[in-house]
């Protein structure tokens, strides 16, 4: 079970380039969520250019976030919510 | 502990203050707490929870600090205490009644081909919207946490860490976990609607 929880990253044939594409991995959700360093963004963006899974994982997880934050219904905060607050607040001393 | 002293103010200000800085946040607030608990009436008891703690607690906020973080901090500190014990097991999605929808006569229609297109546009945004929360659902509570703080309130991740309580290594180690166990999930449902990933 566990280790479907794990990315099922494409291998690659040679050992270095296997390595890079951990790192790659690594940098997907700093990346999505604007919280890598220059440094980071800009090895990151060298190597999708040039590396196919990484391109594609990036294009994944960039949909994911965006599943979310752009399907996922928000709810309707009922009326009486702001004012039964207002009014308890309003009785504490 | 060190005395809150400054300016001593009325009631009223105090009480205007409170509502100018805070309830801005009711909207992500409640939000927050409907997909903690996944029950409208528990959403309900657990803002108004927040905003009375948080009222007792107004004279340690800083104005013009992080109101919304200070905010959801107190809710999740709340939910642990309080909410999770009796929280609702999540829904199940079906799949089959997704499905039956989607393959019904009215999906196909009079209107041929076009018309066809145009409905099932439609209907797959809130196919998506549905299963999407169906998927977030059914992810432990703590992986759902780091899902909505992140991806749907937009907390950094030094935000998250405080409102959780934890180092930001367990945010980003929590963030990919959770968002892995999400894919996983929607992946499953795109299989089952024939679309190969």
């Amino acid at each position: 079970m566990e280790s479907r929880f794990t990315e099922t990253h494409q291998k690659l044939s040679e050992d270095g380039h296997e390595s890079e594409c951990d790192k790659i991995v690594k940098l997907l959700d700093l990346m999505i969520d604007g919280e890598a360093s220059t440094e980071e963004q800009s090895y990151f963006n060298t190597h999708i250019e040039e590396c196919v899974p990484c391109f594609e994982s990036h294009q994944k997880q960039k949909l994911l976030k965006g599943l979310v934050s752009g399907h996922l219904k928000r709810v309707i905060v009922p009326e009486s919510l702001a004012l039964s607050i207002k009014a308890r607040i309003q009785e504490t001393v | 502990m060190s005395e809150q002293t400054g300016k001593q103010l009325s009631k009223e200000e105090k009480d205007a203050r409170f509502e100018a800085e805070l309830l801005p946040v009711l909207d992500p607030l409640y939000n927050f707490a409907y997909r903690l608990t996944l029950d409208e009436d528990d959403a309900n008891d657990l803002v108004q929870e927040t905003y009375l703690k948080a009222y007792r607690f107004f004279d340690y906020f800083e104005q013009g600090t992080n109101a919304k973080a200070w905010l959801f901090r107190i809710l999740k500190n709340s939910f642990i205490n309080e909410f999770r014990k009796k929280s609702k097991q999540p829904a199940k999605v079906d799949y089959s009644e997704v499905e039956g929808y989607y393959n019904s006569d009215d999906v196909e229609g009079e209107g041929g081909v076009a018309s066809t297109t145009d409905m099932r546009t439609e209907s797959v945004q809130d196919l998506i919207g549905d299963e999407v929360a169906s998927a977030l659902n059914a992810l432990p509570v703590d992986f759902r946490t780091v899902i909505i703080l992140c991806d749907l309130e937009g907390f950094t991740y030094e935000e998250m860490a405080k409102i959780l309580d934890i180092p930001i290594g367990t945010v980003r180690s929590r963030l990919h976990r959770a968002r892995n166990s999400l894919k996983e999930k929607l992946e499953k449902y795109a299989k089952s609607m024939g679309y190969n990933s």
